[in-house]
């Protein structure tokens, strides 16, 4: 037996089909890379995100992962628009850097998301742009519409958190930074701040279905300029060569993260800092190689869980 | 004279249908419709028409859905009250030329028996359970002696039968043996429906009165590769395994047990449980007549393969999806007529008469009641397989009533003769 | 102070009632005057430093064998073969033994620069291992950087393709092993001797075999002969794997076989008291054991698996060997007699044995009837050297509640031999000829077996052959306190309590025999003269 509705309430939900007979254009749907993002930075929407991200995002944060902070004063000396690029391995980087930037910063930030996964759906584009801020950007090729938004924001004085990977790790290393941060940064004339997360894969990783307490430790790096490597002195750096040395002083934060800044320091003298991307070998041998910090199941939950039948 | 009386209170019914539901089968005698009454023995309705006094008379599944309420409306037009239940009968000629001799009435009121002229198309070929002039005739609308309020029926001192109806019983066959006669012949019509190719593998699910016929009649008139017998109780298990069951499984294993027949696959998920088998058997014997049983029957058939119903009276709700994706053929098997077998054509009844003696069918008989104890006799039928029991029946014999006697102890206790290890004799 | 060794008791007034094991419970038993008690030694104290006896071990080899960093190259081809979760019993808290071992093998190939490695659990005919089973074995280091990338594998004995039939050996006995293991440059084995009866040349010609090659060695007439399963001098059962184990040498697979002993340290402490002698328990024990015991017989039988199944051992390793197969095993078997060894005099008439809640093929499952028969006449009763602990013609009592209930993921062939195998006969010959082919060519076992987590459809079968050398020598068997109709199927006799069997045994063996009961878990084995 199906239950009916009565006839007016289904008259009034119903939508009205259209007239195969009139010609229907092609709208464009506010999705994806198209979603306007403007009304989150509106006053309002600021004060919610703000009080959102003080009483729920940032202690939620805290409780979960513990994160110490390490390099804060590396940006003292900053005015004016900052691109902070992160490495990536956990949806849970976005809140942790949010959450961690000074107060000055994160006021004004916003995020670049992949469009493809948080702007699917009208009601998954209104919640994350609010909630953390975020405007759409394509993961591979970043578009003239993305890229004009990041510019015109960045010269109105906005922060940008990008993650140059486009992805998260799928099994522990880094991915090749892409051009996006670099290129914004040419164009805005804004300085590049590097950050690390450490610990935050045993959390939440890739693929993962529960959340994992566990140490978080979060590095700012040296704020960079393009054109500042010495051997570039005279020609322009192009936008590839400078997301290389962005993902360079990642890997720098990596190392300092794992050993401490001294050794670090002196390898990235000579040029042994390990790779960001991981060894060249065999996948079982990548994964052999990673830190504990960087592995799925950090040694600390060794626990046995076999579930009898 | 004393007679069991079914009569038309509708709210009765009702009752009967709420404490069938609540408490079981049979739990609604007291307050269904079936009461013990003085009334007038029954008119002869005219030349060819003899008195019969009944000796024993059986308790059926169907009668016990009648007096459960279970009974479908479709039998509504096809049945006349008041009536007299009782359509397994054994009794005596009390009039006529041939008065003293024991006669089996086959129930069926055809067109012989109604005297209709010419005979519908089913009587002339022989199928007298398909007749189609049921309603009609110059007696009222009954599809069974025991369902016609102008016949009587076997639960009384007395009916009446049309000569066509009675098969005189031999003398060496005991009562007991002579009131299995009916069921028998219906297990016998309902095994050939099932058209069995020789090596094809059979289920049997249910091993009542009808079940353990059915696996009879297999084993006599069908050439199955494997035949399983599905049983409850232990008292049919050792019955199941001395008619010819190849192997007897619990309902609960029917899945697993089908399975090692047939060599199939199942489409379990990964708990482990055997429900669903990808191929399954050949042929599949409803011999139980409920929802869960029909369920059971399309678990275990094969695509193409049969399923045949030898009893369902009542109305039920059934997921007919697996019958269409794998193009099973639904068959009923009602009463009797006439049987086409390798001998020739033979009246279902006289082939009964040589199953029953063949494989010593009276052994079914469990219990004995006189009409007086109608409620016990209805309940201890309702509940025969968990009582150790098979087959109730009312004895109406003035000399020697059984159920003076002692119980009878050997039926049920019978030993097999296969190997020891497969008895599980109670501890 | 230094662990005693094991020893035998006279029982006799002053002595306490003894501890049965009884399933997922325990019982006490009042033993006659004048039986005798078998108790296994002490734990002997486990390696100072095991990683460092492991690395040790993996650069001084025994046998004709390189050190093991000298066999890595890159570019080679390497397979790592582990014992699945039938070992050890019950399993060991974490870091497992194999996760010790492999860890240090991988550091070693990580630094040889190795590419191609693969891991297999050398399960033969068993069930698959679950994610959780394997984590635990090998830890989540080795699992995360193996599993996702589909380079942890289980020995699958009925895919084609993943086989190799290598030849017939000089008494034509089919040799057919696992593809990518015996075609790698170099097959590492890791093993854990748990018993006498594991490790040499079985722990590759059994665990990496198919149904193909078991069948030779795994029938009547094989088991028959294997006096015992515990002595591979005298195991028919084990010349035949050491046949196989010589012929795969000579074919050209490349085996360093790892093989490690625990101590008995098998019980937690809140069962300290299993491992102790009865009269040297404490007040603690003795209250230990007594809440354990009522409870225990108040938790319904779900609930009382659970707690038992999810109980870990203390074991440590006792030793480490690595190198070649026969040389490795020698030493191997002399550090296990080293803990498990002890000397009875005489045999018996009538031997008694609680039986425990877990054998090799009931890990995280139940235990069925059949797994009950054979951890009682195929393991137990092989518990010896020499010659068996009962004489010929003698009674084996069996105390355990062998309930009829059967796992139905893991063990759905052993249903249907129990439903319809053991109802027609329990003679073994006839069970071999007659029903043991179709089982085990059954195209449902066989998916079951590969796909979800069901032991080979043959299983059952071998089971029951393991009890061969019992039920030829036994007079009879009486299991106390099982279901009965569950014992008579098996044809066994039920009693139900340890006095009425005894009666019962004197119909056998004569009026006032002598008894001795076997105080086992844990594994001791019996040197009888």
């Amino acid at each position: 037996m199906s239950v009916r509705l009565p006839r007016i309430v289904d008259d009034v939900l119903s939508r009205p089909t259209w007239p195969g007979t009139l010609p229907r254009p092609l709208e464009r749907r506010n999705l994806g890379v198209d979603y306007d993002t403007a009304w989150t930075r509106e006053p309002w929407a600021r004060f919610l995100r703000r009080a959102f991200v003080d009483n729920v995002t940032r202690p939620f944060v805290t409780a979960l992962t513990s994160p110490r902070v390490f390099g804060r004063e590396h940006l003292d000396p900053l005015e004016g628009p900052v691109i902070f690029a992160a490495n990536h391995s956990s949806h849970l980087d976005t809140s942790i850097v949010v959450s961690c930037l000074p107060d000055r910063f994160r006021r004004r930030t916003v995020v670049a998301a992949a469009a493809d996964y948080f702007f699917d759906r009208p009601w998954k584009a209104a919640l994350w742009s609010l909630a953390l801020g975020t405007i759409p950007m394509e993961r591979n090729k970043v578009s003239r519409q993305s890229a004009d938004l990041a510019a015109s924001l960045l010269t109105d004085g906005w922060n940008l958190v990008i993650f140059p990977e486009g992805g998260r790790s799928r099994d522990g290393w880094g991915q090749e930074f892409r051009g996006g941060a670099a290129y914004l940064a040419k164009r805005c004339n804004a300085p590049v701040v590097p950050i690390h997360l450490r610990g935050v894969r045993p959390v939440f990783p890739k693929g993962g279905r529960a959340l994992r307490r566990g140490k978080v430790e979060v590095r700012f790096g040296n704020p960079l300029r393009p054109g500042d490597a010495a051997a570039q002195a005279d020609r322009e750096e192009d936008a590839r060569h400078f997301a290389a040395r962005i993902e360079e002083s990642v890997a720098l934060l990596a190392d300092e993260a794992e050993s401490d800044w001294w050794s670090a320091r002196k390898r990235a003298a000579t040029g042994r800092t390990p790779p960001f991307r991981g060894p060249a070998a065999s996948s079982w041998r990548r994964a052999w190689a990673l830190p504990s910090s960087a592995r799925r199941t950090s040694s600390a939950r060794s626990k046995s869980s076999a579930k009898p039948w | 004279m004393k007679a069991l009386l079914v009569e038309r209170l509708v709210h009765r019914f009702a009752a009967a249908r709420a404490a069938a539901f609540v408490m079981g089968s049979g739990s609604g005698i007291g307050i269904g419709p079936l009461r013990l009454a003085e009334i007038d023995p029954p008119k002869l309705p005219g030349p060819r028409w003899h008195r019969v006094a009944p000796r024993l008379a059986g308790i059926c599944g169907s009668d016990l859905a009648t007096l459960d309420g279970e009974s479908s409306r479709f039998f509504e037009d096809i049945v006349t009250f008041p009536f007299v239940p009782g359509h397994e009968i054994v009794g005596i000629i009390t009039d006529g030329p041939d008065a003293g001799k024991r006669v089996v009435v086959e129930p069926v009121l055809s067109c012989v028996v109604r005297g209709i002229e010419p005979l519908c198309p089913s009587c002339a070929t022989g199928r007298t359970g398909a007749c189609e002039r049921i309603a009609f005739g110059n007696i009222g609308a009954g599809l069974q002696t025991g369902y016609c309020a102008d016949t009587g029926g076997g639960w009384s001192d007395e009916l009446v039968a049309h000569e066509a109806q009675l098969h005189f019983v031999p003398e060496a066959m005991n009562d007991e043996a002579a009131v299995m006669v009916e069921p028998t012949a219906c297990a016998i019509h309902a095994a050939l429906a099932g058209q069995i190719v020789p090596g094809e593998r059979v289920v049997v699910l249910g091993s009542g009165t009808l079940g353990l016929c059915t696996l009879a009649a297999l084993r006599r008139h069908a050439l199955p590769s494997a035949l399983l017998a599905v049983a409850k109780y232990r008292v049919q298990r050792r019955f199941a395994e001395d008619l010819g069951a190849d192997e007897v499984a619990a309902p609960s294993e029917l899945g697993r047990a089908v399975r090692r027949m047939t060599g199939t696959l199942a489409l379990a998920s990964t708990a482990g449980r055997v429900d669903r088998l990808a191929g399954g058997a050949d042929v599949v014997y409803d011999c139980v007549g409920s929802a869960r049983s029909i369920a059971e029957a399309l678990e275990v058939a094969r695509p193409g393969g049969r399923i045949v119903l030898v009893g369902m009276p009542g109305m039920v709700r059934v997921d007919l999806a697996p019958l269409w994706q794998r193009e099973v053929a639904l068959v009923g098997a009602y009463a009797y007529g006439t049987e086409e077998v390798p001998e020739g054509r033979r009246s279902t009844f006289a082939l009964a008469f040589d199953l029953v003696a063949e494989a010593q069918l009276e052994r079914l008989v469990s219990a004995h009641y006189p009409l007086e104890r109608y409620e016990e006799a209805v309940r201890h039928a309702a509940n025969a397989g968990r009582r150790g029991s098979v087959k109730v029946v009312f004895d109406l014999r003035r000399e020697d009533p059984a159920w003076r006697r002692a119980a009878a102890p050997a039926a049920a206790k019978r030993r097999v003769s296969r190997d020891n290890k497969k008895l599980e004799t109670s501890a | 102070m230094s662990p005693r060794p094991g020893f035998v008791l006279e029982v006799d007034r002053s002595t306490p009632p003894t501890l049965f094991w009884h399933g997922e419970g325990f019982r006490f038993e009042r033993l006659p005057e004048g039986a005798r008690v078998v108790y296994p030694p002490e734990p002997l104290d486990g390696l100072v430093d095991p990683d460092a006896s492991i690395r040790h071990a993996l650069e001084h080899p025994l046998g004709d064998s390189q050190p093991l960093s000298s066999l890595l190259k890159p570019g080679m081809r390497l397979t790592i073969a582990f014992d699945d979760v039938s070992l050890p019993l019950p399993p060991m808290r974490r870091p497992d033994i194999r996760q010790r071992i492999i860890e240090i093998v991988l550091d070693a190939a990580a630094a040889a620069g190795v590419d191609d490695v693969v891991l297999i659990a050398a399960l033969a005919i068993h069930r698959r291992m679950t994610d959780d089973e394997l984590r635990h074995a090998l830890g989540d280091r080795v699992f995360d950087a193996f599993a996702p990338s589909g380079l942890l594998l289980q020995h699958d004995a009925e895919d084609p393709g993943a086989l190799v039939h290598l030849g017939l050996t000089e008494k034509g006995e089919d040799v057919e092993i696992n593809r990518r293991a015996s075609e790698s440059d170099l097959l590492i084995y890791v093993n854990i001797n748990l018993s006498a009866m594991d490790g040499g040349h079985k722990s590759v010609a059994t665990g990496l075999a198919s149904y193909r090659s078991l069948r030779h060695h795994h029938n009547v007439r094989t088991l028959q002969q294997s006096r015992s399963l515990m002595d591979r001098h005298n195991s028919e059962m084990h010349s035949s794997n050491w046949r196989m184990g010589r012929f795969i040498k000579d074919a050209g697979v490349k085996i360093f076989q790892i093989e490690s002993t625990l101590n008995l340290d098998m019980f937690p402490s809140q069962f300290a008291f299993l491992q102790k002698r009865e009269w040297e328990w404490s007040l603690l024990d003795r209250a230990a054991f007594h809440a354990s015991r009522l409870s225990l017989d108040r938790t319904p039988p779900r609930l009382a698996r659970q707690i038992f199944q999810s109980m870990l051992s203390p074991y440590a390793p006792t030793s480490v060997q690595a190198g070649e197969v026969e040389a490795v095993h020698d030493v191997t078997l002399e550090n296990l007699h080293r803990q498990q060894l002890v000397a009875v005099e005489g045999q018996t008439d009538i031997l008694t044995m609680g039986l425990p809640y877990l054998c090799p093929y009931n890990v995280n499952s139940i235990m069925n009837p059949i797994l009950v028969a054979c951890l009682g006449l195929g393991y137990f009763f092989n518990l010896y050297r020499g010659k068996p602990l009962v004489r010929e013609g003698g009674v084996c009592i069996i105390s355990h509640p062998t309930p009829w209930a059967f796992h139905p993921v893991h063990h759905p062939s052993y249903i249907d031999f129990f439903e319809q195998v053991l109802a027609e006969t329990t003679d073994l010959i006839e069970i071999e000829k007659n029903y043991e082919h179709a089982f085990a060519t059954d195209p449902w076992y066989i998916h079951l077996y590969r796909t979800s987590y069901a032991y080979h459809g043959v299983h059952p079968f071998y089971m029951w052959y393991w009890c061969a050398h019992a039920l030829e020598h036994l007079g009879a068997v009486i299991i106390v306190g099982g279901d009965r109709a569950a014992v008579r199927r098996m044809g066994f006799k039920p009693a139900s309590t340890l006095a009425d069997a005894l009666e019962m045994a004197e119909d056998v063996v004569g009026r006032n025999p002598t008894i001795t009961h076997l105080h086992a878990p844990p594994l001791l084995v019996a040197d009888v003269t």
